[in-house]
Parts: C-alpha cells; structure tokens; sequence
C-alpha cells in the first residue's frame, strides 16, 4: 500500500489546493508499490522548488540539493552503490533551466535512474516566472505581454540525448502515468517521465485556468495519444497549437552507466 | 469498505468531482472548521470497490484516491460487514 511509502506526520503538504503535485507523487508511489521494491533500498533526490518538495513526504532516504542538481547528485548516489533504486522529482525550471547540462548528460551516460519532471510550465515556487517550457503566447510573471520564446520539448530533448526510457502523460491520466512510472523504474538506464500537470495558483490564475478542475479540462482534451497524434500528421490534419502528444516515446536498450554486475 | 475523505488532509480542490465515474463527489456546499469546501458524497456505497473489493482481492478503480493531490480519500473495512442492496442506474 503506497500509504506505508508516506510521511503521514508531515502531511497536509505544502502545496496549494488543487496542485498537480500531490497526484503524481500519489502515482510514482503506487508504481513503486508495484515494484515491490525494499523502502531502505530506495533513495529519492530532488532539487529545488514545490515539486521538488516532494521526497519530504515520503518515508525513506531522501537528498533535497541544490537548484537543479538532483541528477548530478543522484548519479553520485548511483556510481557509490549501484544496487540502490534512485528516483529522481523535479521541476520544469529545475531540469531544463539550471539543470539543462546535468539532464543532457544524465541521458548521454544513460545512467541507471528513474526522473519523473512535474512541468507544470513556469517556476511556481518564486512566483510563476516565465520557465523554458512556458509555450508560446502564455502570461507568466516575466512574460506579461505572452511568451515569444519557444519552449523546450523535454520529450524530444531526452530522445536526442540518448535516454532509455522517454514517456510523458498528464496528472489526468493517472492509470496510465502509474504504469508509466512503473515501466520507466524497471527500464535499466535512464528514464524520463514529463508530466505536465496543474499550477492553479502561478500559472492557471493568468492563463484562464483558475480552477484547478478548469485546467484538467484542458488536460484531458488537449493531450493527444502517440498513435493518434502521428496519424494527424500523416493526413495533414490541423493539430491545434494547444494540443501536445502523450504517451511511451522511446524504449530502448543503449550502453548503460550503474547497472548492477549481477543482473 | 467504507469511503471517507479525510478533512484533515482536503484542501477543496474538487478533482475528485471529475473523475469519478459514478460521479459519487458533489462540490461541498458548505465550509467546515478551516474554511474549506469539502466535496459531498452521493451514495457512496455504490463505489465498486466498496462493494466488490473483498470479493476480487484487489483494489478496484480507485482514481478519486489517486487523483487526489492531498491524500485525503481513502477506504476504511466497516466491522460488522454488512451486504446491503444496491441500485445502479446506467
Ligand atoms: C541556484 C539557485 N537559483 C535560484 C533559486 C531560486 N529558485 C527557487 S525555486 C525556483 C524555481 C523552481 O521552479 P521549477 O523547477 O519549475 O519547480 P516548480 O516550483 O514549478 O515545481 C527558483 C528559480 C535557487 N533556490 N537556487
Ligand atoms: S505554486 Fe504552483 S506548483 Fe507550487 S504548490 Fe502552488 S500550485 Fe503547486
């Protein structure tokens, strides 16, 4: 039961009311209890901001680090005892901002590591400044006027970069993120899941999302399956600007770093 | 089984009114001690792991309690288990 894997003292976190985080955290964890994975044998990192806040609620070792340092620090854990099961929770901001050299370079050694990254499209912690993922045209704190910038694809980031395991879904789809999750930590090599999620309070509140449940809404009418997303393409079908696809991009089995010998 | 949204824990985020597909959640109508706007339940007994998840071994559906972000929903075993007469409309 994924309720064993959580700090119930320190709960109610500090997220806001209707925060994307707490889902994806509850499905990481669920995917976790499938593993049927040892607690004392499971490390957590993150780096810096809410989702990051997240290895504070659950009950093992855990590495809270410095901004956008989680997958250095996490490769570190990796190298010094490569039996542990390292799961790494980050931010937008935090993986492809600051941490942008650490995440191509995680991917590049393909190092034996499961990073789940909340995108939840702006830095939420400071104030909903504009992050590398702001798409184009959103209002954030440093992008009053819409962002003219063209976000990152962390998806296709991670393929470029040599990752073993890429998949992105959303805090509606929670069954389908959970089995995500699941396949990514038994994946050897380097895993990353993107999942976009909801900000309600830095991002919904200047995006016509003010509820949370407006937001999922979008979620769930915008997020287009792999399979379907490339057939549009092949028809020439007009895909709106809002619409992203979802599902396993990539699974594959290239040199891998932190493997244990015996498996 | 028993349904039960821990008031601790609820900050009134109301996606569990969303995704429920017996639509058990209604938004709460009134504020509880923190001023928070607790979603209702209708009939929770018709929640199929309610009913069914003693007869199947395993956890049934279950998306409200993992969709919710603050880890408020959960099921407590009701002792003395009691079958009761359910009606389901489709
Ligand atoms: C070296 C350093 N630079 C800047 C900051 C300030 N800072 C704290 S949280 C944060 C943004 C985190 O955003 P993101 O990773 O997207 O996570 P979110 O809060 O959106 O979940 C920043 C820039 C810091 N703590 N350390
Ligand atoms: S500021 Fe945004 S990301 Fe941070 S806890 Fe609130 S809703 Fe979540």
């Amino acid at each position: 039961m994924r309720n064993e894997w959580l700090r119930s003292d320190r709960l109610p976190h500090i997220y806001c009311a209707g925060c994307g985080n707490g889902t994806i955290m509850n499905c990481v964890l669920e995917a976790i209890t499938q593993t049927g994975w040892d607690r004392t044998r499971t490390v957590f990192l993150s780096g810096i901001g809410c989702s990051s806040r997240a290895p504070g609620y659950i009950m093992t070792d855990s590495l809270h680090t410095t901004h956008g340092r989680a997958i250095a620090f996490a490769t570190g854990v990796k190298m010094a005892d490569p039996s542990l099961h390292v799961v790494v929770f980050t931010g937008d901001g935090d993986l492809a901002a600051i941490g942008g050299n650490h995440f191509i370079h995680g991917c590049r050694r393909n190092i034996d590591i499961t990073v789940v990254c909340m995108n939840n499209h702006i830095y939420g912690m400071t104030g909903g400044q504009g992050s590398p993922t702001t798409p184009l045209g959103k209002t954030s704190t440093t992008t009053p006027y819409g962002a003219e910038e063209a976000p990152f694809d962390l998806v296709e980031l991670a393929i470029a970069a040599g990752a073993n395991y890429v998949a992105r879904w959303t805090s509606y789809h929670v069954k389908q993120l959970t089995d995500a999750v699941y396949d990514g930590l038994l994946t050897p090599g380097f895993s990353l899941i993107e999942v976009r999620c909801q900000c309600p309070t830095s991002y919904g509140r200047r995006n016509k999302y003010r509820e949370p449940t407006d937001y999922m809404t979008y979620l769930k009418t915008n997020a287009i399956l792999k399979r379907k997303w490339e057939e549009m393409e092949r028809s020439g079908e007009n895909i709106s600007p809002d619409s992203f696809p979802v599902g396993e991009f990539v699974r594959r089995s290239r040199p891998v770093m932190g493997v244990p010998d015996e498996a | 089984m028993k349904l039960e949204i821990d008031e601790s824990r609820c900050k009134g985020c109301n996606l569990c009114t969303l995704v429920c597909p017996y639509k058990i959640y209604r938004p709460g109508s009134r504020p509880n001690r923190k001023g928070i706007y607790v979603p209702e339940m209708d009939r929770p007994e018709r929640c199929p792991n309610c009913r069914l998840q003693e007869l199947y071994g395993r956890r049934l559906c279950g998306m409200c309690a993992l969709i919710c972000p603050d880890q408020a929903i959960k099921w407590v075993p009701e002792k003395p288990y009691e079958p009761m007469k359910v009606v389901i409309e489709y």
